[in-house]
């Protein structure tokens, strides 16, 4: 960046953010109050390179809705790297059953499936204990939850403890509904907490998963929180952001602007899944049109040398 | 190149070549393009406005003989999907555009062999004649030149016989690349060579009409063609002064002859910051949210762009071409605020016309672009008798009227 001559970014805070140190809620305040999104998008992308250099990731992930699961074999096609289960069923015995269906189909992948804020509630309503919940849904075969809605669950390292300790991974959290920008310091320090009690996050992806289609969140929140997250959660690896919800163009332009992960793209090689639903060529392109180097990786997390 | 003395040269408003143009585009970072092409747009724009008009971009017909092979748009003549626009449909449309607080029409079509100059004659006056006030802000250079040669008069007299009954301005379609080599390669060629182009907007400034100029890139085009592209308009507008904003899009390539893949949202933020710092006789620059999205769109405004466009209501070339975003006022008020603007409703000459509509009555809310025309509306105009035509599939058409 050649222009700091306009930057409104302190130049201490701005080098502690750019080379990814661990900022205090008041930086982070400072930052979250920054209107200049091109001066906080620099910093994080510089932050992102000290983790990242210039890799981006992505995962091939095929979204299986539990309604359906046996309505037809499940097929899992030899892209996926990733079985994800979406829906949790109203009981655990077909919790359970699901897991175990998608735990055949998908041989060695990882399956992964729910939101941890449903399997609380769903303990809390009489599944009995969100330790034995986890134990059995890890005996059917599951790898990892899904979902962390950090926004929706109030005690994140009450909640995510019985699934680690029953050796259920816990890699992303995510955020459900939009944020007011006042509330994003507050939720992102919350989610660092997780990170410092557990360890266990490979990522976070900040963009809101429920978004109401008549009031959309604009391009510049999006890539400031993307930014802000990038800067605050200097202890997560990944800052990710859903191929599918938020399309090729926004997610591209958030590589720039700190994330280094694109979860969701299509395991299938065609477009039949629609427009958005690209195929890899696709994801690579955008990728290196970013000026970055497009990286496979696997559902835990790990890079494919393909 | 020495990015320091670059940025310095931009930064007190001095001009970059031909070749700093070039490398700029290829090779400059990104993130110095969007500082530099919004410190470009401050100091042109200081006072934090982000305009937008609203208007209704109106496609009279889809008949086109022209044939670029980059559109999905129109219909070759004889197709049982080609249409031609009433009078009256057109009326409709223009009172449905003043009760969402519009003023104007976009105004532009195929090159329909079947549609003489006295079609848009009797139009244009008719329009004037029932709303005074609404301005004909209509068919592009390629148009022009094509009634020139059907009409055989002089670009200059149709554009003269045409400001007679009500010409506004004329808006900068069909430049595509302004490279006769794209050009050729696009099959545009024909429809108006790079200076045929460029001369109907010389003319068009000299005649007193200001005008939009744009640029569709991501086809056959290398960046340096792009550059050229830029360089050629900003020419004419040292020249001229004529032009009021520069709009860019990325080639939408579904159901196209020619096909391909669209250009990435980085790529198109990119062009954009280096069209504000290579046209610096510019003073608008439009975001094109309609082929990039919302999102994009909005952030275009932090890569140099200070206009958010046109609600623009109806929306039928990008459409069929397979994008199909949608904004009304209040979404492109919302956004333009969000970014931290001031958002100011402008005409086309981006003279203030004063705050949002929705804040001063209530308007219904656009969630969907309307189309040209119901789908299976096959309704052929009865004033459509009163025109010679030209090809045998309209003149058989016309017989039946
Ligand atoms: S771009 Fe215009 S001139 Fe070319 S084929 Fe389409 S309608 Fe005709």
């Amino acid at each position: 960046m050649g222009s700091d001559v306009t930057s409104p970014i302190d130049q201490d805070l701005a080098a502690r953010a750019a080379a990814g140190a661990r900022l205090s809620e008041a930086d982070l305040a400072l930052l979250a109050a920054v209107g200049d999104i091109l001066a906080l998008g620099a910093l994080a992308d510089d932050a992102r390179r000290v983790k990242a250099g210039t890799a981006a990731t992505y995962v091939r992930v095929l979204d299986v809705e539990t309604a359906t699961l046996g309505d037809a074999p499940l097929e899992v096609p030899e892209g996926a790297t990733e079985v994800r289960l979406q829906g949790l069923p109203p009981t655990l015995e077909a919790t359970v059953a699901a897991v175990t269906a998608a735990r055949a189909a998908a041989g060695t992948r990882t399956v992964s499936g729910f939101s941890l804020a449903d399997l609380v509630a769903r303990a809390i309503e009489g599944w009995g204990d969100l330790g034995d919940v986890a134990a059995a849904l890890k005996a059917a075969g599951l790898d990892a939850v899904a979902d962390v809605p950090a926004d929706r669950i109030l005690d994140l390292p009450a909640a995510v403890r019985p699934l680690l300790e029953a050796g259920v991974l816990v890699p992303r959290v995510t955020v459900a509904a939009p944020v007011p920008a006042t509330g994003r310091v507050d939720l992102l320090l919350r989610i660092r907490a997780l990170q410092d009690a557990t360890g266990a996050l490979q990522a976070c992806a900040p963009l809101p998963r429920e978004v109401p289609d008549a009031l959309p969140t604009t391009g510049y929140d999006d890539v400031r929180f993307v930014a802000l997250a990038r800067l605050a959660l200097e202890s997560v690896p990944a800052i990710q952001v859903d191929w599918v919800l938020y399309g090729p163009k926004l997610a591209q332009v958030a590589l720039t602007f700190g994330a280094d992960d694109l979860d969701s793209v299509s395991p299938f090689d065609d477009e039949t899944q629609g427009r958005r639903r690209a195929a890899v060529e696709e994801i690579r392109r955008n990728v290196e049109a970013a000026g970055l180097r497009p990286v496979e990786r696997d559902g835990r997390y790990g890079r494919l040398d393909r | 190149m020495d990015l320091t003395a670059l940025q310095a040269r931009i930064e007190s408003g001095g001009r970059l070549d031909a070749e700093e143009s070039r490398w700029i585009y290829r090779e400059a970072p990104t993130p110095w393009l969007a500082r530099l092409a919004d410190f470009v747009r401050r100091r042109k724009h200081p006072e934090g406005v982000v305009t937008y008009i609203i208007d209704r971009n109106v496609n009279y017909t889809n008949v086109c003989v022209a044939r670029c092979n980059f559109c999905a748009f129109y219909r070759p003549v004889g197709h049982g999907e080609g249409y031609v626009l009433g009078f009256d449909e057109i009326h409709r449309k223009i009172e449905e555009t003043i009760e969402l607080g519009g003023d104007q029409l976009l105004l532009q079509g195929g090159h329909n062999p079947d549609l003489p100059l006295t079609w848009y004659e009797d139009l244009f006056r008719g329009v004037k004649a029932a709303y005074p006030e609404f301005r004909l802000h209509a068919l592009s250079p390629p148009e022009v030149l094509h009634l020139s040669r059907m009409s055989r008069l002089s670009t200059g007299e149709v554009l003269a016989r045409l400001m007679a009954v009500g010409l506004d301005s004329i808006p900068g379609g069909g430049a595509e690349i302004l490279v006769d080599r794209v050009r050729k390669l696009l099959n545009c060629y024909n429809k108006a060579t790079a200076d045929e182009w460029l001369d109907v907007m010389r003319q068009a400034h000299h005649a007193g009409l200001r005008t939009t100029a744009t640029m569709m890139y991501g086809t056959v085009e290398t960046p340096d063609e792009r550059i050229e592209h830029m360089l050629r308009l900003r020419e004419v507008q040292d020249e001229t002064g004529g032009f009021t904003a520069f709009i860019t899009w990325s080639y939408q390539p579904e159901h196209t002859e020619r096909g391909g893949i669209e250009a990435t949202g980085l790529e198109y933020l990119r062009t954009l910051a280096t069209a504000r710092i290579v046209l610096d006789n510019f003073d608008n620059l439009q975001a094109s949210w309609v082929t990039q999205g919302g999102k994009v769109g909005q952030l275009s405004l932090a890569f140099g762009a200070n206009d958010m466009g046109s609600v623009m209501i109806e929306e039928n070339v990008v459409r069929a071409a397979g994008a199909a975003y949608c904004m009304d006022e209040v979404e492109i008020v919302r956004n333009i605020e969000d970014a931290g603007f001031v958002a100011v409703r402008r005409n086309m000459h981006y003279e203030v016309l004063g705050e949002p509509v929705f804040r001063q009555r209530d308007i219904p809310r656009v969630l969907a672009l309307a189309t040209a025309r119901a789908e299976g509306d096959t309704s052929v105009p009865a004033e459509l008798a009163n025109y010679e035509a030209r090809s045998a599939a309209a003149k058989k058409q016309r017989a039946r009227i």
